[in-house]
């Protein structure tokens, strides 16, 4: 009865580790492995290729501009994203008629779908006729319809300017709400001992606010920065990555070549993985979370 | 914090490393079943959408097919799966590499399918194969057999704008390359593009072709890749000059086929290289009357090209479902000639078979396209172009902005490599 009794946790436990099991460390294994085989555009394995995968990854005359501008997209859209959900937060806590209807409205960019989201401003930036252009046009900051001024997708330094204005937009609503959440958890009586004190209102945040805000802003930034780094549907639908590579991100030149090499498309996989892990990794270490979290 | 808040939090943290796992580790797949109960039968027909909108969307066509078809054949269903050809490789792909066959594809059709023995022969499929058009055969065979059957033809021409010419006060049609550049340069002065260059992943792979031919060059010579050739790279430098003198759309290398058609049927594009598929196009807009717009050969470096591409869309039969005997009645039933000639008239296509092209050789809008298609040169047939198309359509246009040669000589050694 005891021996069965220790045993009773498995129960709780074991559909969670199950479903993890399944949904996310199998996945893992076989892709792993797929980055050893040789399996071409038709998913069919023809056998064990050694590290030929990586090779022929390492050998692609993007691979290298490629993960850096992975690295610029993640740092660019997550640190301007956080910079604004703070403001916005804070925005946000204060109390003004109609908070409750704003904070409802914050959350569309969230509920819409990413990808419909990214069709829209793909549309909205036509040289032609896309009503970005058409305003600008109005406002005289685009001198005439149509030309390579108002082809801002075409280009790639505009074309990756605004999808990553487009990925800070669609990661606002969710980082504020974090941040906000956070926020509420800080009591008053602090502030007014602070205020005793004589501390100004942005001395009071830069003290008071941003340390207890640590937590918030630390889970923000994590979940984040793994989201933004596998960012898809933004990139996919508005560019391809296009012209050639000069848009993508690895996680699109992963896709683009899975379409003729599955098995180098997993090592391209296996390097978007642990390059995730390494830095999250680092984030943590120089944020020191244990001692953020157990304080 | 204390404790318990801490150890939540740090499962917050461990979720979030569990997304990041499941994020990563991520693979696609979808639903799709093809059951046999009650003697019935099931089909899955996938088809590239050849439409421009609702109203002529592919699905219809077929839908009339397949309700005839059940009428005929009440034991067999087919269901019809219709895809944007801007996705359709990627897509078919996709259920392929999910083992999701379909059962009949019309579409690209790929020989490495044929080497992996997915398909059924043409003969194993149709009564009558031999009907199928012979100047395609060779795009459809793998290793002597037939697998790939045309469905649809059609052949490339250069569409301009007789009233743009007009007011820009040219009188020929562009014949030489050097025509070109100076009638783009003049129909720019009137606040036009030029000439429209979609090198965009769409379709980049048949308009770098066509210039390509104009230099006498081309993806292979002699069954190997050359397309880092002088020719090819002097077609590169040629277009590279017509982009930077402004005398195209702006960034060609991100436009597509589909928009940039389009805009040719609003009137502001002089010169577009074009299939017959451009005409509904032009009469949907209802902006360009028959008399303001027409079309001649290609043009070349020296002068209009006496070949052009010929492309042929494939139907392909998959063998994994083990429907042959349905495959067989459905194939023979679509490939009728009412229902080739339909849809050459639903698209402005040419038909893939030999008793419909002979219905329709008096036809005066047809007849040119159809004497042209017997010496039309078509993309290479080998196992690896799949692979190099990709390639191609993603990074083609780049040489235009780029250097051309280095452009060119990195797919060359892609395309190597791949064969």
């Amino acid at each position: 009865m005891s021996a069965l009794r220790r045993l009773s946790p498995l129960l709780w436990l074991g559909p969670a580790v199950a479903l993890i099991g399944v949904a996310v460390l199998w996945p893992v294994v076989v892709m792993v492995q797929s980055s050893f085989q040789a399996i071409g555009g038709e998913g069919f394995v023809a056998g064990y290729n050694g590290t030929a995968n990586f090779r022929h990854l390492f050998d692609e005359p993007d691979f290298v501009s490629v993960l850096q501008r992975t690295l610029l997209w993640v740092v660019v859209v997550v640190v301007v994203t956080m910079l604004i959900s703070l403001a916005l937060a804070q925005l946000f806590h204060q109390r003004f008629p109609g908070r409750t209807v704003t904070r409802w409205a914050l959350i569309i960019p969230w509920a819409a779908s990413v990808m419909m989201t990214a069709l829209i401003f793909r549309w909205a930036l036509d040289p032609n006729v896309g009503v970005i252009n058409v305003i600008l046009h109005h406002l005289g900051v685009v001198k005439q319809l149509g030309s390579g001024q108002a082809d801002w997708l075409g280009n790639p330094t505009s074309a990756l300017a605004w999808m990553m204005a487009v990925a800070v937009f669609v990661s606002l609503p969710f980082t504020t709400y974090a941040i906000l959440s956070g926020l509420q958890g800080i009591p008053d009586d602090v502030y007014e001992a602070a205020a005793i004190d004589g501390a100004t209102s942005w001395k009071a945040y830069l003290a008071v606010t941003m340390p207890l805000l640590r937590p918030a802003i630390l889970v923000a930034t994590l979940i984040n920065v793994i989201n933004v780094f596998n960012s898809f549907p933004i990139i996919w639908e508005m560019t391809r990555g296009g012209p050639g590579y000069d848009t993508a991100t690895s996680t699109i030149f992963m896709v683009d070549l899975k379409q003729g090499d599955v098995g180098e498309s997993a090592a391209m996989s296996v390097i978007n993985f642990l390059l995730v892990i390494v830095i999250v990794v680092v984030y943590l270490a120089t944020t020191r979370w244990k001692e953020q979290v157990d304080r | 914090m204390n404790k318990k808040i801490a150890s939540r939090f740090s499962g917050g943290v461990a979720l979030a490393a569990a997304a990041a796992l499941a994020l990563a580790g991520c693979s696609s797949s979808s639903g799709g079943s093809s059951s046999a109960g009650g003697g019935t039968t099931t089909l899955k027909l996938v088809v590239a959408d050849y439409g421009t909108g609702p109203a002529n969307a592919s699905a219809t066509y077929w839908n009339g097919i397949v309700t005839a078809f059940e009428k005929a054949h009440p034991t067999i269903k087919v269901t019809v799966t219709s895809i944007p050809w801007t996705n359709f490789d990627q897509q078919v792909q996709t259920m392929i590499q999910n083992k999701q066959y379909p059962d009949v594809t019309e579409g690209d059709y790929f020989s490495n399918y044929a080497k992996d023995g997915l398909l059924y022969s043409a003969a194993d499929v149709l009564s009558d194969p031999a009907n199928l058009l012979p100047a395609f055969k060779t795009q459809g065979t793998y290793s002597g057999t037939q697998y790939g059957m045309p469905f649809t033809t059609s052949s490339r021409t250069l569409f301009y704008n007789k009233k743009l010419f007009a007011q820009a006060g040219i009188a020929a049609a562009p014949q030489t390359w050097a025509d070109v550049q100076a009638d783009a340069a003049k129909i720019k002065k009137l606040g036009k593009v030029g000439f429209g260059l979609p090198l965009g992943a769409e379709e980049a792979q048949a308009e770098s072709l066509l210039w390509m031919l104009g230099d006498g060059g081309g993806y292979q010579t002699g069954g190997k890749y050359t397309i880092n050739s002088p020719a090819n790279v002097s077609a590169f430098t040629f277009l590279k000059g017509l982009v930077s003198a402004g005398d195209t759309e702006p960034n060609p290398g991100t436009v597509n086929r589909t928009d940039l058609w389009k805009q040719f049927a609003e009137g502001t594009v002089g010169m577009i290289n074009g299939s017959p598929a451009l005409i509904p196009i032009i009469q949907s807009a209802h902006v360009l009357t028959d008399s303001d717009w027409t079309s001649v050969p290609i043009a070349g470096k020296a002068g209009p090209l006496t070949t052009t591409l010929g492309v042929c869309d494939n139907v392909a039969a998959f063998k994994s479902n083990g429907h042959q005997a349905q495959i067989k009645e459905f194939l023979d039933f679509a490939y009728q000639d009412k229902y080739q000639l339909a849809f050459d008239k639903e698209y402005d296509l040419l038909p893939a078979t030999t008793s419909a092209t002979k219905a329709l050789a008096s036809d005066s809008v047809f007849s040119p396209f159809l004497t042209a298609l017997p010496n039309s040169v078509q993309y290479p047939s080998d196992t690896s172009w799949a692979n190099v198309k990709t390639k191609v359509q993603q990074t083609i246009g780049t040489a235009v902005t780029g250097t051309p040669g280095t452009v060119l000589s990195q797919l060359e050694q892609a395309a190597m490599s791949a064969s």
